[in-house]
């Protein structure tokens, strides 16, 4: 038996587990003795059951009971027993005495000198059956009754609702159900469109009553649309001020000189009248969820509408009427406006009405940042129902999980003071807006760069993966046909209100959100390319590098940046051709050939030897807007071919 | 979070314990330190019950630098083992106060104001024992730096320009051992309990 395997039996716990330890180990309770065993068993045995019978055996044998081992049983029960076998003593004390006055009442008959057993007749009942048969069929009459006349009724009902095509109560009920919280209330159906189960904490109720829909009304409406959906048989009763549509309309608006027309031309916030279709026709769903929205951005603006009160920024927020007016960047506001309109105030009675249409198309409502403040507040109320784990029994339920790890990692007074600060919605949606208008304005920043310089390709791609406070582009400088010999390539990450370069030679300059310094910085840069692309193109061509210079110090003052330079010289066997070339960012590129020594030397009084001609002749600029080539760097490289070319 | 020195400072005869606080407040205030509020550390020390073997010590330390966290440190024997969790803590150690019993009258605390200067941060505590007054400490706190002994020197000086020349400033015990180490709040803590059981050891005054 070599591949025997080892099994193990234990023996099934036949003894209670009193505990378990920490370890594991688990204790178990004793098992009983035989006497408490008994004991336990005997406490078990109904006695009340046997008395009971004992008591009937008794009314047949004797005409009267007497009621008091009853009485005893009773108080049997009520006594905590002094000892466990107490009661079974007193039960069977009992027995014993029942048993006793049994036996002499049998002694005492059977001797029959005393007493003799006749047996009785039992009482004739009197039965007539004609009465009883009468009785018990008005009886089921009645029952019958009431049952056909709910059976008519739920036969009418039916009928009216297949021969008339009526929808049924119960099944839309049902489905209302399905999907919104109901409960009965006395005799009424009330349900709860809020967010509370969501997270929400928002005080105000949404309440609505549903009731079954008047069939008159109900055949009104299918004789109106007979092609359409049927009309449902439920009828809903949302609270007047969840009626209607509402909506958040976020603005983005440049500054107006006057603040009171900007009040004035945003409040210009149109609202579609309503839903589509009046008010009563609407089907449930959609007024459910329309009465929800209305809640939702109520709880949205109410919020956003108390954080602006608190915040103190450098500009204050200003809340007028259901309008929040921010400011984002120096002269580009945010306005957040709630709008509702509950279908019963008649949008033109408003005598802005007509003054807002002609605002309302100057700017347009933003529909990314409405999205994103819905979002924010949906994070929040998943944040108060979902709390981090692990939450233990003792611990405090709220703090976030860098909070409860901050006792434990003994986190200091500032780390614990930037815990404790809370970005609130208004901020979040305000930095939000600002990204926009930064990532906007570098957009439009570069493509006019791109545009306007056409020499070196500007070619600019964005992230398309970013966050709603952070974007990324990348910025490639080129010259088109060179893009292998050199392209200079840059970085920008476009934040709230600064954007960050990160050039190529890894410095990184902080920009505002003045763009004017994002497009010197590019201007610049490109300048910058200029000079290195051309210092390896004449690389390539053998050409050698004699100086550069980034800053020059030499000529007018840049009003952006500093003047540029570098020498070139012809390939080595000659190296008598030179060419200079500057780069002012204000001016542009200008080239300067020279040759030394010249091929023809003339004595003249002053310079009367040809060594004299190695210390380098006059520049002689070149019109380059006159020469071949497509871009700079083709020209020069056309340059420094015709100059090295023996001639 | 960065390096602290704990040094004691001795009390003149016949002067008081306010009179040096207010000298060096001075001092460092003339050096263009700003008072930054107050602090207080604190610690409370309980015994365990003889049933449940050789006695122990457990030491209960709160320190204002770190508002939400409760450090303890158990001395047995030869080792010293510390906790540092949270605020609850302190209820715990109330559940297990058949087992760990308070010692009320050892119940030490040091406490004054707290000046910050450029990256430094001093705080000039008064030690007191059941409102009996015991010395003074004076805490330096480099913030910039978690190594020790980098900044010994520095520390060293600035301690000896804060106190005077007659003052020795060594190296406190608990960091010998740990002068390459990265410093954590838990090493202040030591300190304090090094000196506060100094403090308990002697009656009246330390002035060594």
């Amino acid at each position: 038996m070599a591949n025997s395997v080892n099994i193990s039996i234990e023996a099934p716990i036949e003894n209670q587990i009193q505990e378990i330890t920490y370890d594991g180990q688990e204790i178990y309770q004793a098992p009983l003795s035989m006497s408490e065993n008994l004991a336990r068993l005997a406490q078990k045995i109904d006695f009340s059951k046997s008395d009971d019978e004992f008591c009937n055996i008794k009314k047949e044998g004797e005409s009267s009971t007497d009621p008091k081992p009853d009485e005893e049983s009773k108080d049997a029960g009520y006594q905590s027993s002094l000892w466990p076998w107490e009661s079974v003593r007193n039960k069977l004390r009992n027995a014993l005495t029942e048993v006793c006055v049994l036996a002499d009442v049998l002694n005492i008959a059977k001797e029959k000198r005393y007493m003799v057993l006749d047996p009785v007749q039992p009482e004739q009942v009197d039965n007539r059956p004609m009465v009883q048969v009468y009785g018990r069929k008005k009886a089921l009459g009645a029952a019958a009754a009431v049952l056909l006349a709910g059976v008519e009724r739920l036969r009418a009902s039916e009928n009216m609702r297949i021969n008339r095509n009526m929808p049924d109560f119960h099944i839309d009920l049902l489905r209302l159900r399905q999907n919104w919280r109901l409960k009965k209330v006395s005799n009424t159906i009330v349900g709860d469109l809020s967010y509370r189960t969501a997270g929400s904490k928002f005080s105000q109720t949404g309440v609505f009553e549903v009731t079954k829909a008047p069939e008159d009304q109900m055949m009104q409406a299918m004789s109106l649309n007979a092609a359409g959906p049927a009309p449902s048989a439920l009828r809903v009763t949302v609270p007047p001020e969840l009626q209607g549509v509402a909506f958040i309309s976020v603005l983005c608006q440049k500054e107006q000189e006057d603040v009171v027309t900007a009040t004035l031309s945003s409040s210009a916030l149109n609202c579609p009248g309503t839903l589509p279709g009046d008010g009563a026709e609407l089907h449930w769903q959609q007024k459910l969820e329309a009465a929800q929205n209305v809640l939702f951005c109520k709880e949205l603006f109410a919020r956003l509408a108390a954080e602006a009160v608190q915040l103190d920024a450098s500009i204050p927020h200003m809340v007028v009427g259901n309008q929040i007016m921010a400011t984002v960047l120096p002269g580009i506001q945010l306005l957040i406006g709630l709008c509702h309109n509950n279908g019963q105030n008649n949008p033109n009675a408003n005598p802005e009405g007509v003054k807002t249409e002609g605002a309302a198309g100057k700017s347009d409502h933003d529909h990314v940042l409405e999205h994103s403040l819905h979002q924010l507040l949906r994070a929040v109320h998943y944040a108060n129902t979902h709390h981090p784990f692990p939450h233990p029994a003792t611990g405090p339920l709220g703090p976030s999980k860098r909070r409860c790890l901050a006792g434990p990692m003994a986190a200091d007074r500032y780390e614990l003071l930037d815990m404790s600060k809370e970005q609130s919605l208004l901020e979040q949606i305000i930095q939000q807006a600002q990204h926009f208008f930064m990532r906007r304005r570098s957009e439009y920043v570069l493509d006019t760069i791109a545009k306007e310089v056409k020499d070196p390709l500007i070619v600019s791609h964005w992230n398309a993966l970013n966050s709603p406070t952070q974007s990324c582009v990348k910025i490639n400088i080129m010259a088109y046909g060179y893009d292998a010999v050199c392209r200079t390539s840059l970085v920008v990450h476009v934040g709230e209100k600064t954007l960050k370069c990160i050039c190529r030679d890894g410095k990184v300059r902080h920009l505002s959100y003045e763009l004017q310094e994002l497009r010197d910085l590019i201007y610049c840069q490109i300048y910058q390319h200029q000079m290195t692309a051309v210092q390896a193109v004449g690389r390539c061509m053998g050409w050698q590098l004699l100086a550069s210079s980034a800053h020059l110090g030499s000529g007018p003052v840049e009003p952006l940046g500093n003047a540029a330079s570098c020498l070139l010289a012809s390939p080595a066997p000659a190296g008598d051709r030179m060419i200079a070339i500057r780069c002012e960012p204000s001016v542009g590129i200008q080239v300067f050939i020279a040759q030394s020594p010249r091929k023809d030397f003339f004595s003249s009084e002053l310079v009367q030897d040809k060594k004299w001609e190695n210390l380098g002749g006059a520049f002689k600029e070149i019109k380059l807007d006159k020469m071949e080539g497509k871009n700079f760097l083709n020209k020069m490289e056309l340059l420094m071919a015709c100059l090295s070319s023996p001639s | 979070m960065g390096v602290t020195v704990l040094q004691q400072y001795p009390v003149p005869e016949n002067k008081t314990g306010t009179y040096v606080i207010e000298l060096l407040s001075k001092r460092i205030l003339a050096l263009g330190a700003t008072q930054q509020g107050q602090f207080l550390v604190d610690c409370e020390s309980y015994l365990s019950h003889p049933q449940m073997g050789t006695t122990k010590t457990v030491h209960i330390l709160h320190n204002s630098e770190q508002p939400a966290s409760v450090f303890s440190i158990l001395e047995s024997g030869t080792k010293n083992i510390h906790v540092i969790a949270d605020g609850l803590f302190d209820l715990l150690m109330m559940k297990l106060s058949q087992h760990y019993t308070s010692k009320k009258q050892t119940k030490i605390e040091s406490k004054g104001p707290r000046f910050e200067l450029g990256d430094f941060c001093v705080k000039l505590g008064s030690v007191t024992m059941n409102q009996n007054f015991k010395g003074i400490l004076v805490e330096v706190e480099y913030r910039p730096c978690v190594m020790a002994n980098a900044v010994w020197g520095l520390l060293r000086e600035f301690l000896q320009g804060l106190l005077g020349p007659t003052i020795p400033v060594q190296p406190p015990q608990h960091l010998l051992s740990r002068m390459n180490e990265i410093y954590t709040p838990i090493d202040t803590v030591y300190q304090y309990l090094e000196h506060f059981s100094a403090y308990r050891k002697v009656t009246g005054m330390r002035n060594a």
